[in-house]
């Protein structure tokens, strides 16, 4: 009996403390409005000829096609798969078929969705950049909702998600939002003040990228913009703030964002992919506010994250060569000997993204497998960077990347022949 | 149209299609290309594989290059270089290896050599086809030299066994499309699996050691229909 009293004494506060940090945590994703999917007003948006234009722009600077499309495709039907940690995800089906698209929600429903991440389907996984969109404003999310209505009918059906447990559930979704959505973290109105911020945090979403994730996949408050392995792709998106880009001018990174390659540097993987299928057709105040707001983020603190090729990397393998030598032979001609590239034509590596990042996928991958700038309006004839696999062994590849990592980088990364071996393969998507 | 005319005159003359936007450095772009097909197309030495582009009809080159962004030829390697490339690239790129003057020798890595019997199996396909099981000729398409045929028939000269071998497999299996009709698919399905070897190493025997251009336009009528060559389907 007593021990009873002692054991309610303590569960019972216990039991109130959890209900309490439950019900701030889900409040502090908003509590249940988030999951009140409005009825259709009856509000109607304007499909005229202009607002479509515009729909079509914000469609294409959002870079909604690019994941709500497959490879060779047809263009918004969805089904582009996403490996997270947790299992596939795929794209919906954006068409105006009434059933398999959105061609029966509202503009309040579609708002809705893109603000606080909820459909009538559900809450959305978070591979669907919400939190971004919630700071777009109505005239904008009128305009796409116009446009993607302006979209052929399409029956697809993309192949149903493949995620483990508790993952595959949504209403494990609600969980996850109550420990890492926190909606209008910034809000509208600042955004929006800075047409830069407005397109970087909003339609850009560059932190899905360009930001260090934490736990559960989620983005790091403090690491906002402050580079980080992309989930699922092999890439490492670097930071970009004032010192990351202080090597060019506001002109210049907004050439850059337009044409995937500057003197600097070029676009491969994702980010060619984002130039091609999106940046490119930034008009160009655009592409200037945003270089302008990205070229004023201040840079966060370095966080102490090791980043490895292999989970478990063997260091008794070493590398292969001189570094030094394989560089003057195998690189110089092209990137200079003091990795100072040629003007207009081969980027200089020094502070170059493969060289400072503290991640050295980057460089093993384009040493490896070489690669294409995107060819686009704004470079119509891109350089290539060639492959080495055939040319040099996996030690030679280790060496000459750590040598250019320290050399032009000041990044002393220790990269073994396993650890390229660790990375044979191109990676598509 | 100004281009179209300039390609044709260059054709005619056979002459050396030099692209007209071509400033010098075009080549130079092209150095992950390079690394195997070679500096100028022509293919590098003791390449397995790699097939050499030098001089095949622009047509042709650029109908692959779209496939492989596509995805109606599957190439994990071409489709990474080539997917993030619009159509004018594409062409330019086709343009110049198309201008390269033909590689004149023949493959690098012969596999073993073929019987008596076998090589004239292969060289009676060659010629003159399966008439009883439907095979066309490979010359009656790709010319009496199997050195093609613009604006879209490549040459067949001289190319590396295995190459040949997996255009076949993949034509088979489907991992190599061409618009419908699709004549390679329906050739590939008719000819039995040991024939495909045996011609493809006749094949790889074969050069072009004059470095023949691929035949004008209309110099001859191929027997079939290939959606991907619009001029054998106005033919049919």
């Amino acid at each position: 009996m007593r021990a009873l009293r002692i054991a309610s004494l303590i569960a019972v506060p216990l039991l109130l403390a959890a209900l309490a940090i439950g019900f701030f945590l889900f409040e502090r994703q908003g509590g249940f409005a988030p999951y009140r999917v409005p009825k259709d007003s009856g509000r109607v948006v304007a499909n005229d000829a202009q607002t479509l234009q515009r729909g079509e722009y914000l469609a294409r600077i959002g870079d909604c096609a690019a994941c709500h499309t497959t490879s060779g495709g047809a263009p918004w039907v969805g089904g582009r798969g996403f490996a997270t940690g947790y299992g596939m995800i795929y794209s919906s089906n954006l068409s105006s078929d009434r059933e398999h698209g959105i061609g029966a929600w509202s503009v309040d429903e579609f708002a809705h969705a893109m603000r606080h991440g909820v459909s009538r389907r559900g809450p959305l996984y978070p591979v669907f950049p919400y939190e971004h969109f919630a700071t777009l404003d109505e005239a904008d999310i009128d305009a796409l909702y116009a446009y993607l209505r302006s979209l052929p009918a399409s029956a697809n059906v993309p192949p149903a998600n493949r995620l483990d447990f508790p993952a595959s559930s949504r209403s494990a979704l609600v969980l996850w939002r109550m420990l890492h959505y926190r909606p209008q973290a910034q809000s509208p109105a600042a955004a929006r003040e800075d047409r830069g911020r407005y397109l970087v945090d909003g339609l850009g979403h560059c932190a899905m990228c360009h930001s260090t994730r934490e736990a559960n996949g989620a983005l790091a408050v403090d690491g906002y913009l402050a580079g980080g392995r992309i989930p699922g792709s092999g890439w490492y998106a670097p930071s970009l703030d004032a010192k990351q880009l202080q090597r060019y001018s506001v002109e210049q990174l907004a050439d850059y964002l337009r044409a995937g390659a500057s003197d600097h540097g070029a676009a491969y993987g994702p980010m060619a992919e984002v130039t091609y299928r999106s940046l490119q057709f930034l008009n160009e105040e655009d592409a200037v506010a945003m270089a302008r707001y990205l070229k004023n983020v201040p840079r966060r603190p370095a966080r102490k994250t090791e980043f490895t090729l292999l989970p478990d990397p063997p260091r008794q393998q070493a590398v292969a060569g001189n570094g030094a030598e394989i560089y003057r032979q195998a690189c110089a001609d092209c990137h200079g000997k003091d990795g100072e590239g040629k003007v207009g034509q081969y980027p200089a590596l020094r502070d170059a993204v493969a060289a400072t990042a503290p991640d050295p996928i980057n460089a093993v991958r384009i040493v490896l497998y070489g690669g294409f700038a995107a060819a686009t309006a704004h470079n119509p004839q891109p350089y290539s960077m060639p492959p080495f696999v055939q040319q040099l062994n996996p030690g030679e590849i280790a060496a000459v990347t750590n040598y250019v990592r320290e050399t032009f980088g000041g990044q002393r990364s220790q990269l073994t022949a396993a650890d390229v071996e660790a990375m044979h393969g191109i990676v598509l998507d | 149209m100004l281009r179209r005319l300039a390609l044709l005159v260059c054709l005619l003359t056979l002459a050396p299609c030099v692209p007209a936007q071509e400033d010098g450095t075009f080549g130079t772009r092209l150095a992950a290309c390079a690394a195997c097909h070679g500096k100028r197309g022509e293919g590098v030495q003791g390449a397995e594989y790699y097939p050499h582009l030098a001089g095949k009809p622009a047509g042709y080159l650029f109908e692959q290059l779209k496939g492989f962004r596509d995805g109606r030829r599957v190439s994990t390697q071409m489709a990474w270089y080539v997917r993030f490339a619009d159509g004018a690239f594409l062409q330019q790129i086709a343009d110049y290896y198309a201008s390269l003057p033909p590689r004149t020798r023949g493959a690098d890595t012969g596999a073993a050599q073929l019987t008596e019997e076998r090589r004239r199996v292969a060289q009676n396909l060659v010629e003159h086809g399966d008439p009883a099981h439907d095979v066309p000729a490979c010359s009656a398409c790709h010319g009496a030299n199997l050195a093609g045929l613009e604006p879209g028939v490549p040459a067949l000269l001289g190319l590396p066994v295995d190459y040949v071998i997996a255009q076949f497999g993949a034509w088979r299996e489907g991992v190599r499309n061409g618009a419908p009709p699709d004549c390679m698919h329906d050739v590939a399905g008719k000819i039995p699996a040991d024939d495909i070897r045996a011609i493809a190493v006749y094949l790889s025997q074969q050069s072009n050691v004059d470095g023949v251009r691929p035949s004008p336009p209309g110099s001859f009528v191929p027997p079939r229909a290939c959606g991907s060559l619009p001029h054998a389907q106005e033919a049919k």
